[in-house]
């Protein structure tokens, strides 16, 4: 298996990096107009609520159910698209950092962030294992961060169990993680829009929090490390994402 | 002499400059400023010549009294003209203006701008917020240390 490897990098290794390349400067590219618009964007948004809530405010008493209604109508989307905002935002800024890549302990990072999920969620049942003693070559941030949206992502799909199970597991050479749960899964004909921004698979009032940007930041940092990311799922019987981190293979 | 605070009016002549091109920011922070009783002590510069003309009582505001200067400047970076980085490079390279509390408030939280401005010698970065409620507390919050807790820096060594 690893000869096979070794072969198909040494054969073709030209074209792929070229497409790299051209992959790295068209992001560049995207990441800077996401920042630029971003910017320019927050200063009407801001007056907008701001001239909103004046209204409110100064003539609030004069206005009838109906005309604070809008006007709170107003304030809730500008709010809304500046939600929106920050979270492109964000996703521009991991695909900008500059990665530190030095030895990660996967399994402490993964155990951390379980037990802060189950803190933030005390009202929930969900039994976590992870995988003791995995390591990856890997930047430490934007890896917790990629970490951090698929347990999220877990955490909210088993709402609707009582009792939820997440396990996080680490197999094969190269290695490839996985962040497992027996949630409501989803159907694998939209697998392909999974970690598309702002796509949601399931109503927001169904399952609420978030933007609908987590697989997609999930995504981009594996991107980063050289890896890949896929999902499995059935709807009703849990999903399943896995990602590789290809760093490790670059240039062996 | 710099002006003492009295004990009854703990504000004293203080004032803040506010160097804002964004008419609808500046409506904004002047509303926010009014509600928390600073409206009278707030002096406005639409871009980064003017801000530079106030401190350094030039241009129109030659006949200024120079020992007045703003207890905190709020700057916004992206100016017409002359741009915020460059307004602060220009107050701290100066020996009348280079202790001048400045405090950047503008709408960018990229690294790159937080790195230079910190590097010119900010004493402060805040990112605006766009939500209203949540302005009102940056003013308040920025009105209230800058103007009542902070001990203003000598202006001459």
């Amino acid at each position: 298996m690893i000869g096979r490897r070794l072969t198909r990098s040494a054969v073709d290794p030209a074209p792929e990096t070229t497409a790299r390349t051209e992959n790295d400067v068209l992001e560049e590219e995207i990441n800077n107009l996401i920042y630029s618009v971003s910017h320019d964007v927050r200063a009407p948004l801001r007056s907008i609520d701001g001239f909103s809530q004046a209204l409110i405010e100064d003539y609030g008493p004069t206005l009838d159910a109906a005309a604070r209604g809008y006007l709170d109508r107003i304030r809730v989307n500008a709010q809304r698209v500046n939600a929106y905002i920050e979270q492109l935002l964000a996703l521009s800024r991991l695909g900008r950092v500059e990665l530190r890549i030095r030895d990660v302990d996967v399994s402490a990072v993964v155990t951390g962030l379980c037990e802060r999920l189950a803190h933030e969620n005390p009202g929930r049942t969900v039994t976590w294992s992870v995988q003791p003693g995995v390591k990856a070559q890997a930047d430490r941030d934007t890896l917790t961060d990629c970490l951090a949206r698929l347990l999220d992502n877990a955490w909210k799909f088993t709402g609707n169990r009582p009792a939820a199970t997440v396990r996080f597991t680490a197999a094969g050479d190269p290695t490839v993680y996985t962040i497992a749960d027996d949630g409501v899964g989803f159907d694998m004909a939209y697998a392909s829009k999974l970690f598309g921004a702002f796509q949601r698979l399931h109503p927001p009032d169904q399952f609420p929090g978030g933007e609908g940007i987590g697989l997609a930041s999930a995504r981009r940092v594996v991107h980063r490390h050289g890896g890949r990311i896929w999902a499995e799922a059935s709807p009703g019987s849990g999903a399943k994402f896995s990602f590789t981190l290809g760093l490790q293979a670059v240039g062996r | 002499m710099v002006a003492k605070t009295s004990p009854r009016s703990p504000v004293g002549r203080k004032t803040i400059l506010l160097v804002e091109d964004n008419a609808d920011d500046e409506a904004l922070a002047l509303r926010a400023l009014a509600r928390n009783g600073l409206r009278d002590q707030v002096q406005v510069a639409h871009d980064g010549v003017e801000a530079l003309e106030f401190l350094f009582c030039r241009g129109e505001f030659a006949g200024r009294d120079a020992e007045l200067m703003p207890a905190v400047t709020l700057l916004d970076l992206k100016l017409p003209r002359v741009g915020g980085l460059e307004v602060l490079r220009q107050v701290r390279e100066d020996e009348r203006t280079r202790r001048l509390p400045i405090v950047i408030l503008t709408s960018s939280r990229e690294e790159d701008d937080t790195a230079r401005g910190y590097g010119l010698g900010a004493n402060s970065y805040i990112r605006k917020p766009v939500d209203f409620g949540e302005f009102m507390n940056v003013v308040k919050q920025v009105g209230e240390y800058w103007l009542c807790l902070n001990e203003e820096p000598p202006l001459k060594a």
